[in-house]
C-alpha cells in the first residue's frame, strides 16, 4: 500500500544521455525567461548609455530594435508559459527560446562589428544554457553551428555580402575584419572554447541527473522495503496476540494465576513490539511524503483534524478520556499533504491520549488567524506532563521523556521526531508546554496556502 | 436456526483466532482462505455475515472481494449480507477506511489483533442490524 506519491516526471534513459526531467525543463525554460528580461534590458541600457555618454558610435537604431524584439518575444514566451504545461510544450518552449536567441544574438553580433565585436563572447552562455537543457549530441550541434554562425558573418562581412557594421572606437585598423589571420584566430579560439564549455557544461548536468535518477531509485528501493518488511513484521504479530487474548479472556478454557500473568506479560511485551513497528511504518510514511520531490498541495486542516478525532475518539472512550474539540468557523487551507497532515495530527492526539490516565481530559482547538496568515491547532491534556530538563530532547528520534516508563505506556519516542520532520517540510512550527503532574499543551501553526503561493 | 458466519482469510491462525469466541457465543462458523474460496462459499454457505481480512495473499485482495459482493452491480442477495472488515492498517496507513458505498463497501472494521470481546460485540450489532 503506497502512501508516496509518485513525482510526476521520470527521465527516460538512452544511450545519448539523460533527458531533462520535466521539472528541471520547466524550470530551467523559467531561469531563461528571468536572464532575458535583463538581457534585453540590458541591450537597451547599455546601447544608450555607449551611445549618449560614451560618446561611441554605434548602430543605435539596429541595437534598440534587437533590445525590443528581445523583451517583445520574452514576454510573450512569459504568457505562454503560465500556468499548467505539459512535458511537449516545455520541450517546444525550450527550443523556440534557443532558436530566438540565437538569431536575436547573431545580430547583435552582427550590429557590433561582426568578428570584431567584443559581444561574441556572449554567444559562449548560450552554449552553456544549451548545454544544462539539451541532450549531449544536441548542445554539441549547437556549439558547431554557433562556430558556423562566426565563420558566416566573417566571411560574408569580409567579402562583402554584408555590410560590415564598423565601431570606430573598437578598431585599432579599420581593416580588422578583412584581415584572414586575425578572421582564423578569432574563429579558432571561439570554436574550441565554446567546443570545451558545452562539452563540460553537459557532461556535468548528465552527471547530475544520473545521481538524481540513482538517488531516486535508492529512495524508492527503501520505502519498498520498509513496507514489505513492516507488513511481514506485523501479520504474525498480530495473529499472536489474537491468539493471546482468546486465552486470557477466557475462550480456550481455564488457566492458573501463574500463566495468566505470564500470558499478561508475553501480551504486553508483544504490545510493545506492536508499537514499535506502526511507529517505524509511520516513520517511513512521513520520510517517503516529505521527500523532496512530492510536491506540496493545498490541504484543507478540519477535514483531516476531524477524521483524526472520529479515529481517536474510541481510543480516548476507552480510558475514559473526555475528548473535546473547538473549531473556528473558518476552513483553512495549507500547503502540505493530507497524509502527512494526518500523521501529524494523529500523533499529538495519540500523544496527549497516552500519557493522560483514566478519567482526564484532551482538548483540540482549531483557529483560523487570518491576521497572521496561519491556522493554529493546540492539543492540551491534563496527563502526567514532562519534565522541563527533558523538554528540549523532546524531538529527538527514540528520546521518551523519564516519567513516561514509570507509566505502563508503551510508546518509542519516534512520534515527536515525526511531527517535526513533517513540519519542517510544510513550513510549521511547533512548541510544547507542560508541567509535570499537571498536563502539557502543543501548539502547532501553519502558514495559509494563500500565504506561501 | 444457527446464524452463520463465514469467515475469508488466508492467515489460518487468525481464522482460529476468531473461531473459538464465535463458536462458544453458539455461531455456526465456516472459513475460506483464497478470495474465489471466499465467493464459492458465499453462495454454498449463505451465511448471515461474513468476516473479511482486508489484505490476503494479495494488498487488495480484500478491497476487490468487498467490491464483488457489494460494489455496483453485485448480486441483491450478496449485498444484503453485512461485511466486517479485519485491518490492521486502520491507524497507520492514509487510506479511507471508513464504509463507503463506492470506494469501500463495508459495514464496520475491527482492528487486528483481534479482542474477541469487540468482535463478538461488532459481529452482535451488525446482525441486529440487518
Amino acid at each position: 500500500m503506497s502512501t508516496a506519491t509518485q513525482s510526476p516526471t521520470v527521465s527516460s534513459t538512452s544511450e545519448r544521455g539523460l533527458r531533462p526531467t520535466h521539472d528541471e525543463l520547466r524550470q530551467n525554460v523559467q531561469l531563461l525567461i528571468q536572464l532575458r528580461w535583463a538581457a534585453g534590458f540590458g541591450i537597451l541600457s547599455i546601447t544608450a548609455f555607449a551611445r549618449y555618454v560614451l560618446d561611441i558610435r554605434l548602430q543605435t537604431t539596429a541595437l534598440l530594435l534587437i533590445g525590443l524584439a528581445v523583451l517583445v518575444y520574452n514576454f510573450l514566451l512569459s504568457i505562454t508559459f503560465r500556468g499548467d504545461t505539459t512535458a511537449r510544450q516545455v520541450e517546444r518552449a525550450a527550443w523556440v527560446q534557443i532558436i530566438l536567441d540565437w538569431i536575436a544574438m547573431t545580430a547583435l553580433v552582427h550590429f557590433t562589428g561582426g568578428i570584431t565585436s567584443p559581444a561574441l563572447i556572449y554567444f559562449m552562455i548560450h552554449a552553456a544554457l544549451a548545454g544544462t537543457v539539451l541532450l549531449p549530441w544536441q548542445a554539441r550541434s549547437l556549439a558547431l553551428l554557433a562556430t558556423a554562425i562566426v565563420i558566416g558573418i566573417a566571411l560574408s562581412e569580409r567579402e562583402g555580402i554584408l555590410p560590415h557594421v564598423a565601431i570606430p572606437e573598437f578598431e585599432m585598423s579599420s581593416a580588422l575584419y578583412q584581415n584572414g589571420t586575425y578572421i582564423t584566430g578569432v574563429v579558432f579560439f571561439f570554436g574550441t572554447a565554446i567546443f570545451t564549455l558545452s562539452e563540460l557544461v553537459t557532461r556535468i548536468a548528465q552527471r547530475l541527473r544520473q545521481r538524481e535518477e540513482r538517488i531516486r531509485e535508492l529512495y524508492e528501493a527503501r520505502s519498498t522495503f520498509l513496507r514489505v518488511a513492516t507488513h511481514e513484521l506485523r501479520s504474525p504479530l498480530g495473529a499472536g496476540l489474537s491468539l493471546m487474548h482468546n486465552i486470557q479472556q477466557g475462550y480456550a478454557g481455564e488457566f492458573t494465576p501463574q500463566q495468566g500473568e505470564i500470558l499478561d506479560r508475553v501480551t504486553r511485551r508483544l504490545e510493545g513490539l506492536r508499537t514499535l513497528i506502526d511507529d517505524l511504518l509511520t516513520l517511513a510514511a512521513s520520510q517517503e511524503v516529505t521527500a523532496a520531490h512530492v510536491p506540496l498541495e493545498p490541504v484543507g486542516v478540519c477535514a483531516v483534524l476531524d477524521q483524526i478525532i472520529e479515529r481517536e475518539t474510541p481510543n480516548a472512550a476507552g480510558k475514559n478520556i473526555q475528548l473535546t474539540c473547538e473549531k473556528s468557523t473558518e476552513a483553512g487551507v495549507v500547503m502540505a499533504g493530507d497524509v502527512g497532515l494526518a500523521i501529524i495530527l494523529g500523533n499529538l492526539l495519540n500523544n496527549a491520549i497516552k500519557y493522560t490516565p483514566e478519567g482526564g481530559k484532551v482538548s483540540v482547538k482549531y483557529r483560523l488567524n487570518r491576521a497572521a496568515q496561519r491556522v493554529e491547532i493546540s492539543v492540551s491534556d491534563t496527563g502526567i506532563g514532562i519534565p522541563a530538563d527533558d523538554l528540549p530532547r523532546l524531538f529527538d528520534e527514540f528520546f521518551r521523556a523519564r516519567n513516561t516508563k514509570t507509566l505502563q505506556v508503551t510508546g518509542t519516542g519516534i512520534g515527536l521526531a515525526t511531527v517535526r520532520t513533517l513540519l519542517d517540510r510544510y513550513n510549521g512550527h511547533i512548541t510544547i508546554e507542560s508541567e509535570e503532574g499537571k498536563g502539557t499543551t502543543v501548539h502547532v501553526t501553519l502558514p495559509l496556502a494563500s500565504a506561501t503561493l | 436456526m444457527t446464524i452463520k458466519i463465514l469467515i475469508i482469510d488466508d492467515d489460518p491462525d487468525l481464522v482460529l483466532a476468531a473461531r473459538m469466541p464465535l463458536e462458544q457465543a453458539g455461531y455456526q462458523v465456516f472459513s475460506a482462505g483464497t478470495q474465489d474460496e471466499g465467493l464459492a462459499a458465499v453462495d454454498t454457505v449463505r451465511p448471515d455475515l461474513i468476516i473479511l481480512d482486508v489484505m490476503m495473499d494479495t494488498h487488495t485482495a480484500g478491497f476487490q472481494l468487498a467490491q464483488k459482493l457489494h460494489g455496483a452491480g453485485a448480486d441483491p442477495a450478496h449485498k444484503a449480507i453485512p461485511i466486517l472488515m479485519v485491518t490492521a492498517v486502520h491507524q497507520t496507513t492514509p487510506l479511507r477506511f471508513t464504509p463507503d458505498e463506492d470506494y469501500l463497501p463495508v459495514d464496520a472494521f475491527i482492528e487486528k489483533p483481534i479482542d474477541p470481546r469487540t468482535l463478538l460485540a461488532q459481529v452482535s450489532t451488525l446482525l441486529r442490524q440487518s
